[in-house]
């Protein structure tokens, strides 16, 4: 198309949950870290009394889905499985105790976590690292929950990226998360369960970065939804020369044209700025009313 | 024979699809459809619909509302709810203008399907060519309906469309006052040079409906009197009076709001 917009058609209905999204209704993710130290505001949420009070906030701000990670992407302390799970399984529970109908992702790599919080009341399991653990779509398939395909290029679960290069960043994007897309599919996670994602800064410079994000229409061409992880992320910082709690504008930036090229979940840390930007861009693109118009009307 | 006249404004923001997620005029959108059900209870074989326009001309009943030259995005057609077939109007027919079309909206959402006369009037026609029109219009078959779409000043306030003129107050005072008497020779008087500086655009429309109404007298129901964005919006049904005894010419209706 000449406007730059992927062919909505080709986008269907994401079911997450008992939730039904079409193509056109963009859905916020609001980030919950269960870990004490992660790189955007490290611990606050480590307790469990606040990592609630998180969960009653994202879901007033406009979340639709609840992110809850155990373990923090960057290298660091070993967190092994009993410890991913004692962090994040009855933490899940007791939010699908207090919010039936809110989607629950679980960001985890092993099979094994995603199976206890699936069994917790999980919907969809965000793996950001690519398939590392092939068991996982099987855990997916299983539960009825929805798998998040990942690009991290050729890196292992909580590695960073060394002198990293790509003949064509996007090309590579695109065959590693529609083979993993096709994994899925023969474990028998259902088509309309599959999300992809770029997965900004795993496996990838800064400039990988920037290039999958101006480029982004090309995922959403695929018709998978995509799913976009830019939040306060170091490809932004690095951009603008800014640390971790000066990047929400270069933050919204990125989300803002990710939404114009049809990305369909925003995986963030402050969901109503998030929102605002993407309400914005969905009414630009057509997909959504303005909340009020009367401007040259009367 | 007129049967029945209903009045009704004609701003873009009567198209529920315009102003977005929020209604804003809810009730606004009823009284016009109340108004044009009246018309369709008053049993003609014709309606006519009659709005401001660039000439003075008819339209085939064939035209459609054209709501995305104000809103582009509904030809999108990815917006819930953008029916821009709504109008029960045919999709592939050439647009009507403004008035027309949503006083074709309205009549559909009223359930009327009979024949249909539609017709603008251009600010300059005079009060004489205005009620000739009229006149015709109430003559073309023997029980004729007529939907005028006109609308007050738009300088009722700073925030107003025009900004503020003063002058909006007892201009469209006097419009109402014609209107709930019944009094259809005061609508003839109405200044358009003074109608044009207000940006009234129904002062022809309005001369039409007293063309048509003749030597009647109609009793008159006001169903909405507000201008909730500084344009006077007046909505109303007026009912000729057949017999020799008029009952009122002012039976019910509301009033203007306090002045800014």
């Amino acid at each position: 198309m000449s406007d730059g917009l992927a062919p909505a058609a080709q986008q269907g209905m994401l079911r997450l949950g008992n939730r039904a999204f079409p193509p056109g209704q963009p859905i916020v993710m609001g980030i919950v870290n269960r870990t004490p130290d992660s790189f955007f505001r490290p611990a606050v949420t480590w307790d469990e009394t606040a990592a609630m009070e998180r969960v009653h906030q994202v879901i007033a701000d406009g979340a639709d889905i609840v992110d809850v990670g155990g373990i923090p992407a960057a290298p660091g302390a070993d967190v092994d499985v009993a410890e991913e799970i004692r962090r994040t399984a009855a933490f899940i529970g007791a939010i699908r105790s207090s919010y039936p109908d809110v989607v629950i992702s679980a960001d985890t790599w092993r099979h094994e976590t995603g199976r206890a919080v699936c069994e917790a009341g999980a919907d969809l399991l965000n793996d950001s690292w690519g398939g590392y653990d092939p068991l996982l779509a099987d855990v997916a398939a299983e539960f009825g929950a929805g798998l998040v395909c990942a690009h991290v290029g050729r890196q292992s679960p909580r590695t960073r990226p060394f002198r990293v290069a790509y003949a064509d960043v996007m090309a590579d994007v695109l065959d590693q998360v529609q083979q993993l897309a096709g994994r899925a599919l023969a474990a028998g996670v259902p088509s309309d369960r599959i999300v992809i994602d770029a997965a900004h800064d795993f496996g990838k410079n800064t400039w990988h970065s920037l290039e999958i994000t101006r480029r982004l229409a090309e995922m959403t061409a695929t018709g998978f939804p995509v799913l976009v992880s830019l939040s306060n992320k170091d490809f932004v910082g690095e951009t603008l020369n800014l640390p971790p709690e000066q990047r929400l504008p270069g933050t919204l930036a990125a989300t803002a044209i990710c939404a114009w090229h049809g990305a369909r979940i925003f995986r963030v840390h402050q969901v109503a700025e998030s929102r605002q930007v993407i309400n914005m861009v969905s009414a630009i693109r057509g997909d959504r009313p303005p909340a009020r118009a009367v401007r040259g009307l009367a | 024979m007129l049967t029945a006249a209903a009045l009704c404004p004609a701003p873009p923001l009567l198209a529920r699809e315009l102003t977005g997620a929020d209604p804003v005029v809810p009730e606004l959108r009823q009284a016009c459809l109340d108004a044009a059900t009246d018309l369709l209870q008053s049993d003609p074989d014709m309606i006519a619909v009659v709005g401001p326009g660039e000439q003075t001309r008819a339209f085939g009943a064939l035209g459609r509302l054209d709501l995305a030259a104000y809103a582009p995005a509904l030809a999108l057609g990815r917006l819930d709810g953008s029916a821009l077939d709504g109008s029960g109007l045919d999709r592939d027919a050439q647009p009507l203008p403004l008035p027309l079309g949503l006083g074709c909206r309205l009549l559909d959402q009223a359930g009327y399907a009979g024949q249909l006369a539609l017709h603008t009037v251009n600010d300059r026609a005079g009060a004489a060519d205005c009620a000739a029109l009229g006149a015709r219009l109430a003559a073309t078959v023997a029980r004729v309906a007529l939907l005028v779409m006109a609308d007050g000043s738009a300088r009722r306030g700073l925030k107003a469309p025009g900004y503020l003129d003063e002058r909006s107050f007892p201009f469209d005072t006097q419009v109402t006052e014609a209107i709930r008497a019944g009094d259809m020779a005061a609508l003839l008087t109405l200044d358009a040079s003074l109608a044009r500086d207000l940006m009234a655009t129904g002062r022809p429309a309005w001369q039409v409906l007293a063309g048509a109404m003749g030597e009647q007298r109609p009793v008159s129901v006001i169903r909405y009197c507000d201008d909730p964005f500084g344009v006077a919006y007046l909505v109303a049904t007026l009912s000729p009076q057949h017999d020799a005894n008029p009952t009122s010419g002012r039976e019910r209706g509301g009033d203007w709001p306090d002045r800014p």
